[in-house]
């Protein structure tokens, strides 16, 4: 009977290894940006697409790349590109000879990880950080305030 | 065993190098570049042209053979980048094939004008994200 659950067990995983690329079945097809701004509430764009206020996350397909835009009034735009890069899994097919692999991984878009760029370097001053935590990209921004705006006063939090 | 090597390192090589669309470019008439601000109009087939327009060229998007990133909203992101870099304000889709047995990808036929009226008043395809 055991015998029987582990027959059932490999035609079960064999044809799924087979048919799936390395990268495919690690990262997926999609990764999640997450975008996060100082301070928050400055709205995101992708491709020119509004996806909403910062804090905000998006599970992009990672066969593409995108524009990001960060945008608040009274603070300088913030712009980076989140371009697809090498996704060292895709080796694996190699690794165990899965020519099918080769194949698929590049059709899902799983031989890449999106990774951001930062486009405007003298806003990196501002704070700019991102991590890729494990699959993810997290996009912190600090906003930079616009010189072109005049302060003219201060809200005071009450006792 | 060597032979089985090469073949893999090959299909590796393809598959890391043709992945995008193969766009050809007729530009007859080229415009001052527009900047990101610039709204470019999108119009589908089936979209309606406005009167007094320049024409700036036409744009081809055909499947390269190993093409992965061609997706309808994917191949109108990289039109409207074009069209900016031609000063072009509208876009309009011509011809669509859509995937089929055949390829997987759209594959397009663009036209590329320049508007001087407000671009945002036409009706035109919104992109959206995949």
């Amino acid at each position: 009977m055991k015998q029987m659950k582990n027959i059932f067990k490999v035609l079960i995983t064999f044809p799924m290894l087979l048919f799936m690329g390395c990268a495919t079945i690690i990262s997926g097809s999609r990764q999640t940006i997450k975008v996060a701004s100082i301070p928050s509430s400055a709205t995101v764009y992708i491709n020119e697409v509004e996806v909403g206020k910062t804090p905000v996350e998006r599970s992009l397909k990672r066969n593409q790349e995108y524009q990001v835009l960060i945008k608040l009034d009274g603070y300088q735009p913030y712009e980076t590109l989140i371009s697809k890069e090498f996704n060292a899994w895709y080796l694996g097919n190699i690794l165990i000879g899965g020519i099918i692999g080769l194949i698929i991984d590049p059709i899902t878009g799983a031989m890449y990880k999106l990774t951001p760029e930062e486009l405007t370097a003298n806003l990196t001053h501002g704070g700019t950080a991102f991590r890729t935590e494990k699959k993810d990209v997290y996009l912190m921004v600090n906003m930079d305030i616009d010189p072109g705006w005049e302060k003219v006063g201060q809200l005071i939090k009450m006792k | 065993m060597k032979q089985m090597t090469q073949i893999l390192f090959v299909i590796m090589a393809v598959g890391l190098t043709n992945c995008g669309p193969k766009i050809s470019s007729n530009l007859i008439n080229p415009q001052l570049k527009l900047s990101v601000e610039e709204k470019v109009a999108l119009l589908d087939v089936h979209h309606e042209l406005p009167n007094n327009i320049i024409k700036v060229g036409d744009l081809r998007f055909q499947d390269s053979g190993f093409s992965t990133d061609c997706s309808f909203n994917s191949l109108m992101t990289r039109v409207r980048n074009e069209a900016r870099k031609n000063g072009a304000n509208i876009a309009k889709v011509i011809d669509k094939k859509t995937p089929d047995l055949w390829s997987s990808c759209y594959r397009l036929k663009i036209e590329l004008y320049k508007y001087v009226g407000d671009v945002s008043t036409l009706s035109q395809y919104k992109l959206t994200l995949d």
